[in-house]
C-alpha cells in the first residue's frame, strides 16, 4: 500500500513538473481575457507610429485639389470625343485616297480598253 | 479608451464644418492617437497605421460638411475608420490572388520594438486569430460605443451586435494565451 501511494505522488509530481512557472497566474489572465492595460499599450504602439506632424501632412493633403466627378466625367468625354473625331477624319481621308485610287485605276483601265478598240 | 465629451468637441465640430483649418486640425490632433490605435487593432499591422490614419482624417475633413449631427462626430468618425480598415483588408486579400508571395510578405513578423509586452504580444496575436468584423466591433467597444452605435456603424441590428461582440469576445478569451516573463 505504501508503495502505491508512493507511486502515485511519483505519478503526480511527474504531472506537476510538466506545468510551466505560474501555470496559476498564465490561467487566471487568460480567462479573464486582455486587461485594459494590453489595450492601452495596444493603443501606445500605434499612437507611436504616427510621424511627428502627422497633423499638418494631412492638412496639406487636403488642401492639394482633387479633380471633382463632374471634371473627370467632362475630360473623359472631352478625350473621347477628340478619339472619335480622329477616327472620322482619318478614315475619310484614307476613303478618298482610296476612292482616288480606285478612279485613277479605272480611268487606266478605261484607256487601255480604249486603245485595244482603237486597234481592232 | 475614454470618447469624449460630445458637448465639448461639439464647437469644434462645427466650427470645423464651416471650413476652419484651425478647428480641423484641432480634431486631428484630438483623435489620431485613438484612430490610429483602432486602425491597429482592425489591420493588425503597425506599418499601415500611419497611411490609413491620414486617409480616415482626409475623408473626415472633406465629408464633414455632411455630417447632420455633430453631437454624433465620434461614433460618425470611427464609422470612417472603419470603413477604410475594412475596404484596406479587403483590397489586400485581391492583392494576394494578384501577387506572389504577397501572403508570406504580410506575415512578416513586427519589427522589434514594436511590441512591448507580453501581454501586447498575447493581445495582437489573440486579435490575429480573429476576423476583421470581430476586431472591428471589440475596438469599437474598446472605444467605448454603445450597442446601439456599434449597430448604426456596422449596419446590423443591436441584437445582432450583441450576439457578435459577445462571440468576439469568448473567442479572443479563447486565444488570448499570455506567456509568462520566466518562462522559458
Amino acid at each position: 500500500m505504501k508503495d502505491e501511494n508512493k507511486a502515485w505522488r511519483m505519478l503526480e509530481q511527474k504531472a506537476a513538473d510538466q506545468l510551466r512557472g505560474d501555470f496559476a497566474g498564465r490561467v487566471l489572465r487568460a480567462g479573464r481575457g486582455p486587461s485594459d492595460a494590453a489595450w492601452s499599450e495596444l493603443y501606445e504602439v500605434a499612437g507611436d507610429q504616427l510621424r511627428l506632424g502627422f497633423a499638418d501632412r494631412v492638412m496639406r493633403a487636403v488642401r492639394r485639389r482633387v479633380p471633382s466627378l463632374a471634371g473627370q466625367f467632362a475630360f473623359g468625354a472631352l478625350v473621347a470625343a477628340a478619339c472619335v473625331a480622329a477616327v472620322i477624319v482619318v478614315h475619310r481621308r484614307e476613303s478618298s485616297r482610296i476612292e482616288a485610287q480606285n478612279l485613277a485605276q479605272w480611268q487606266s483601265f478605261l484607256a487601255d480598253d480604249q486603245v485595244m478598240a482603237y486597234r481592232q | 479608451m475614454e470618447s469624449t465629451e460630445a458637448s465639448t468637441i461639439e464647437p469644434t465640430v462645427r466650427s470645423a464644418q464651416q471650413g476652419d483649418e484651425s478647428a480641423q486640425r484641432e480634431l486631428i490632433v484630438a483623435y489620431q492617437r485613438r484612430v490610429a490605435g483602432f486602425v491597429y487593432a482592425v489591420t493588425g499591422r503597425s506599418d499601415c497605421v500611419e497611411d490609413l490614419c491620414q486617409l480616415v482624417f482626409i475623408k473626415m475633413v472633406r465629408a464633414l460638411g455632411g455630417l447632420q449631427a455633430p453631437a454624433q462626430f465620434e461614433a460618425w468618425l470611427f464609422r470612417l475608420a472603419r470603413n477604410v480598415c475594412i475596404d484596406h483588408l479587403r483590397r489586400e486579400r485581391l492583392r494576394r490572388i494578384f501577387v506572389p508571395f504577397a501572403a508570406e510578405h504580410s506575415e512578416v513578423a513586427e519589427p522589434d520594438g514594436a511590441v512591448d509586452s507580453e501581454e501586447l504580444d498575447a493581445l495582437r496575436h489573440a486579435l490575429s486569430r480573429l476576423r476583421p468584423d470581430e476586431r472591428a466591433l471589440l475596438a469599437l467597444a474598446q472605444e467605448g460605443r454603445s450597442q446601439v452605435e456599434m449597430a448604426d456603424i456596422t449596419g446590423t441590428s443591436v441584437v445582432v451586435v450583441k450576439a457578435r461582440l459577445y462571440r468576439a469576445r469568448e473567442r479572443l478569451r479563447e486565444f488570448y494565451q499570455p506567456k509568462n516573463n520566466h518562462d522559458s
